[in-house]
């Protein structure tokens, strides 16, 4: 079964002569394991699929289906907790809280949706071990470079066990080899614990990791590419087809 | 639920990643619950002093009959008592607590003082028949005595009297010697010791003749109380009461009213310190926009968000209130070290007792100065929990608020105007809520009121600073809300500042003018309390006559006492020759004619009012006032409404000492004003009255230029103390206003990034957040001044309508104090964020989300 899927998905900001429509009847499909990069130019509404498909905004028209089930209509209470144990997300400033360490950070989902706190700083130790932070447990997000924060974002997105991770551009402040470490995490969590992860990138080289590309311009999806598995070369072809849009 | 645990970790996080500000904001509770907690424990210990001190002993007897006056009366009422049905034995007696002048209470070598005994005149031959008096050694009074005493055991071991021994007691003709004969054995001492002294030299004493003040009687076997005390009441009238003495009721009022005046300060402080704690979460809000909008992005609910916020303020109130109550403590302990002495040495009262807080306070200092800041901080929490997940991921919100601020503008309008009703009302406490009313309205008004004072400042601003002074007008105008929280925690921290200063030199000059006029003598001869009623042993005739016939004297009056009771409400009643008060001393009068209302009260039953008993009454020239008089109720006219300093805050009427004497027994002289004569060395007249009152131990001699110095030094010691506390309430309003303004520059860092990229320099950036800044605070100050005019106005008014005769004076120093203050806080909450925002690099001030 389908882990997300959009229907006619639809948003429209403003109204009248200022109404921009964001995103014109998407219909989308993914799969769990599956991970899915999204590209098109700037404004052509990537950040707003990212926000609808995870709960943080409403559609004007369509509706998201998370496991078939319609979040549209679920109150904010509802989505909330959605977020909470089904969603994870990773962005591009990497939006930690200043006042509490790494661990504490990587541990918020859990400790929001009341589990012991022990449990909760177990788990997010464990993820941030993964993620390479071993020693870094009790630092502020200050005193981390700028790669080492977006693992702990990352670890965050993951300690809850979602079913989804969306990432809006998770590199666009690191380097490249920061990058690579973040986006080499995203495709082992997908091909070992069986997430689904949907990104936005404006780079064909990132881009070549994920099993799929979603093409989009002015709100619609105008292409998608299913990926072979030779990174050089599909990056290759993917920076023609940027060019092309 | 764990979320509770991880609510207050992160609070604390939060409080403690701004330990300036926190420690700051929570100062404000910290003091409003010093001020309240403290003086409330205080006032209490002190009221219990003086009750303690004051009471006069309920008889351990059958009946108790004494005046509702508490005045003397005649022995016809003890007559009546006794010919009641069911009445055994009756006693008249004659009792009155004595205040020790220093020296008379103290035996050779100890340290341990008396200050007040009560002095009861008893008849020998029938008080045993009544009252049962044991005897531990000597014997009791006898018919035939004259000056004997009786004095109880615990009196005699701190006095180290023994029978045989003499007792000086401060006379109305200088001091009595008495001859202890026996002494008592213990009662439980409720307040001051009483000793016992035959019926007529009681009378001598407090120069009395004839008269007794208390009934005492046993019933008949068989005789059911209550139907004896009805007949007994019936017979008497309602002018006589059933039950104990107590004296003392003008002082207590005084005392409860001391204890409003400062709850409402303490009051004011804790609402002054929720203004500025919802100020700091409103800002701490915006500035968390981000976070709080990731929270919720990864799955904090709207409740946990709102119970973060409360829960920073419920951790404030919480540190505040339990510093506040230890700080409350040591306050309290030391404004009683500082009095006790002082109280005993003027007052003759001890109130050295130990200070227990009572459970009122203790939940009342606790309920407000956790439940104020937990309030303060509701809306912003309410708002905080409205951030929406998307708040983390874009840059600064548009705000539509225009139209809500045009809806509170008008809100705000109807507030005020409500508020100058109340001020037309007359009435004092309508009026203090019109104050609120008024205060509340203003920060309404001030969000509407940004753009064009705004743009009025901005101009003269663009001569100073041209390019800069646009911009920074642009950005207020821009953001009217924030702008407004930044100018009306400033208002309101200037208005009251100005209000407290404005109606504090007024209230202070006009005190200054009655201390003047009141006391326009040469000498005074003072009681050695200085409050005029309760325990003070007035003088006879022969000290005035000695005194007048005193070489160099010229002018002489004296002031009698009594107490009444008129509608309900008790009174002094000060006894004046009208024929002499106006050459040595006089009234300052707010209604009637002085020199028809002296020759009135001389002439006729007329009676002359101080402001505060003709408000209480509602009382005017013309009007008959019935007063409760040992002779009955007799009706009085209403000559004058004045006021002089000694009484000022007490509820005063001024009678002929003719008709004191005549209705109301009482013939002494409490205080004596002399004159030296026209042309008389001053200092020898000193002198020579000085060796008269010696001889009177309950008395002493004041050179009145001494006297008013003494007075003025504390006025202005009062008027110090009272800057203190300002500066008290107006630090942590600095604090919030330099938070609310560096918050300001934070919140536009992007943009201040783009300016500096597209061009402008370090120095422009500076200048426009300074301009900002300084407009902002203009724009409060301005609007602080205005209120804080208006407001003192309206408490001197307030004062006004009770009698009090005082010149508005306008605050021209506080004024201008306030406009430097203003200007300079402008200036300084800029600097930082300024510099800040300009030393920023360019690239990272454009990243800045
Ligand atoms: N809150 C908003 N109000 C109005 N327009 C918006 C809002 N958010 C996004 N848009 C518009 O919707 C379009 C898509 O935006 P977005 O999804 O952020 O694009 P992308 O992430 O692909 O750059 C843009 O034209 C943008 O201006
Ligand atoms: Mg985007």
């Amino acid at each position: 079964m389908a882990v997300i899927e959009t229907v006619n998905l639809t948003k429209v900001y403003g109204h009248a002569e200022t109404a921009v429509t964001a995103l014109d009847h998407v219909n989308m499909v993914m799969q769990a394991g599956e991970f899915v990069a999204v590209m098109g130019p700037s404004g052509c509404g990537k950040s707003t699929l990212l926000h609808l498909i995870g709960g943080l905004d409403r559609p004007t028209e369509g509706c998201v289906r998370l496991e078939g089930r319609d979040t549209s209509r679920l109150s904010d209470t509802q989505l909330t907790e959605l977020r909470r144990r089904k969603l994870g997300f990773v962005f591009q400033f990497f939006n930690l809280m200043p006042v509490l360490s790494a661990l504490d950070n990587a541990a918020l989902p859990l400790l929001l949706d009341g589990a012991r706190p022990e449990h909760a700083r177990a788990k997010a130790a464990e993820w941030l071990h993964r993620m390479g932070l071993g020693a870094r447990l009790s630092h502020r997000p200050r005193e981390l470079s700028g790669g080492q924060q977006q693992r702990v974002a990352l670890a965050r997105a993951l300690v809850a066990e979602p079913l989804v991770i969306l990432a809006d551009e998770p590199t666009g402040n690191l380097d490249t080899r920061a990058s690579d470490e973040v986006v080499g995490l995203l495709r082992q969590i997908a091909d070992e614990a069986g997430r689904s992860v949907l990104m936005v990138t404006h780079d064909p080289r990132l881009a070549a990791y994920a099993d799929r590309i979603a093409f989009l311009k002015d709100g619609r999806i105008v292409d998608e590419t299913r990926l072979s598995g030779d990174r050089d070369a599909e990056a290759q072809v993917t920076r023609e087809k940027v060019a092309a849009l | 639920m764990n979320t509770l645990f991880f609510q207050y970790a992160l609070a604390v996080r939060y409080l403690l990643g701004r330990k300036l500000r926190t420690g700051l904001t929570t100062l404000a509770i910290v003091f409003g619950v010093t001020v309240f907690f403290g003086l409330g424990m205080l006032t209490p210990a002190m009221s219990e002093a003086f009750r303690q001190n004051l009471i006069m002993s309920a008889g351990e007897v059958d009946l108790t009959v004494t005046h509702v006056t508490g005045g003397s009366f005649g022995a016809a009422a003890l007559d009546v008592v006794r010919r009641t049905d069911g009445v055994a034995h009756a006693t008249g007696m004659l009792r009155r607590n004595i205040l020790l002048p220093a020296g008379l209470g103290r035996a050779s070598g100890t340290k341990q003082e008396v200050t007040a005994v009560g002095v009861v005149g008893l008849d020998p031959a029938t008080a045993r028949t009544v009252r049962s008096l044991s005897l531990t050694t000597g014997r009791f009074l006898s018919d035939d005595d004259t000056s004997t005493m009786v004095i109880p055991v615990g009196l005699a071991s701190k006095l180290a009297l023994g029978v045989g021994d003499t007792f000086a007691l401060p006379s109305s003709s200088g001091t009595a010697a008495f001859k202890v004969v026996g002494i008592l054995s213990a009662r439980p001492a409720a307040g001051v010791e009483e000793v016992c002294v035959p019926l007529s030299s009681a009378q001598a004493l407090i120069n009395q003749p004839g008269q007794i003040n208390v009934v005492e009687a046993l019933l008949a076997p068989g005789a059911r109380r209550d139907s004896v005390a009805a007949a007994v009441q019936a017979r008497l009238g309602d002018g006589f009461r059933l039950g104990g003495l107590e004296a003392g009721g003008e002082v207590q009022a005084a005392i409860k009213f001391g204890q409003t005046f400062y709850g409402l300060f303490g009051l004011m402080a804790l609402l002054t310190g929720a203004f500025i704690i919802h100020n700091t979460f409103r800002s701490v809000v915006v500035e968390r926009r981000h976070d709080l909008g990731m929270l919720r992005a990864v799955g904090a609910s709207r409740r946990t968000v709102l119970g973060l916020t409360l829960a920073e303020a419920l951790t404030q109130g919480v540190a505040g209130t339990a510093l506040g109550l230890a700080a409350g403590y040591v306050l309290a302990a030391l404004i009683m070290a500082a009095v006790t002495p002082l109280a005993r040495d003027y007052l003759r009262v001890d109130i050295g007792r130990p200070l227990v807080p009572t459970v009122p306070n203790v939940v009342a200092s606790v309920v407000l100065g956790v439940g104020i800041p937990v309030a303060g901080a509701l809306l912003p929490a309410f708002s905080a929990a409205r951030v929406s997940p998307l708040e983390a991921l874009r840059p600064a919100a548009d705000s539509s608020a225009t139209r809500a601020a045009g809806r509170r503008a008008l809100a705000g309008v109807a507030l005020i105007v409500v508020a100058a009703l109340t001020l037309v009302s007359g009435q004092f406490a309508l009026s203090s809520l019109g104050t609120a009313l008024f205060l509340v309205g203003l920060i309404l008004i001030a969000p509407a009121a940004v753009r064009p004072i705004a743009s009025t400042f901005g101009r003269l601003l663009g001569l100073l600073l041209a390019q800069e002074g646009q911009i920074a007008q642009g950005n207020l105008a821009r953001e009217p809300g924030r702008a407004a929280i930044t100018a009306s925690t400033m208002m309101v921290g200037l208005a009251i500042a100005i209000a407290l200063l404005g109606t504090l030199s007024s209230v202070l000059g006009g005190y200054r003018g009655y201390l003047d006029r009141s006391l326009g003598a040469h000498f005074l001869v003072m009681p050695s309390s200085l409050v005029l009623s309760g325990g003070n042993v007035g003088a006879g005739p022969d000290l005035a006559q000695r005194l007048r016939e005193t070489p160099g004297v010229g002018a002489l009056t004296t002031l009698r006492l009594a107490s009444s009771e008129a509608q309900g409400i008790q009174l002094q009643l000060i006894g004046i020759d009208p024929g002499s008060y106006p050459l040595v001393s006089g009234l300052t009068f707010s209604q009637g004619d002085p020199a028809q209302a002296y020759a009135a009260i001389g002439r006729e039953r007329a009676i002359i009012l101080n402001g505060i008993l003709a408000t209480q009454l509602r009382a005017k020239v013309g009007d008959v006032l019935t007063l409760r008089t040992p002779e009955g109720d007799l009706p009085y006219q209403v000559v004058g409404v004045g006021l002089d300093y000694l009484n000022s805050k007490l509820t005063t009427g001024y009678i002929s000492q003719a008709y004191l004497a005549n209705d109301f027994h009482e013939t002494s002289d409490v205080l004596l004003m002399v004159n030296a004569a026209p042309g008389a060395n001053v200092a020898a007249v000193g002198g020579a009255l000085e060796r008269v009152v010696r001889d009177y131990p309950a008395f002493s001699l004041l050179d009145s230029e001494s006297f008013r110095a003494s007075q003025a030094e504390m006025l202005a010691n009062f008027q110090r103390a009272s800057y203190a506390l300002l500066l008290a309430i107006a630090i942590p309003g600095l604090v919030a206003m330099v938070n609310t303004l560096a918050i300001n520059v934070v919140e536009r860092t992007r943009e201040i990034g783009t300016l500096r990229a597209v061009g402008t320099t370090r120095r422009q950036v500076q200048r426009m957040i300074l301009g900002e800044s300084v407009l902002l605070a203009a724009t409060g100050t301005a609007f602080g001044i205005l209120a804080g005019l208006w407001l003192s106005y309206v408490f001197v008014a307030g004062m006004r309508a009770t009698g009090f005769i005082l010149a508005y004076d306008f605050p021209w120093a506080g004024v201008l104090a306030c406009v430097a203050v203003g200007l300079l806080i402008g200036v300084l909450a800029a600097m930082l964020p300024a510099r800040q925002a300009a030393q920023l690099p360019i690239v990272a001030a454009l990243r800045y989300e």
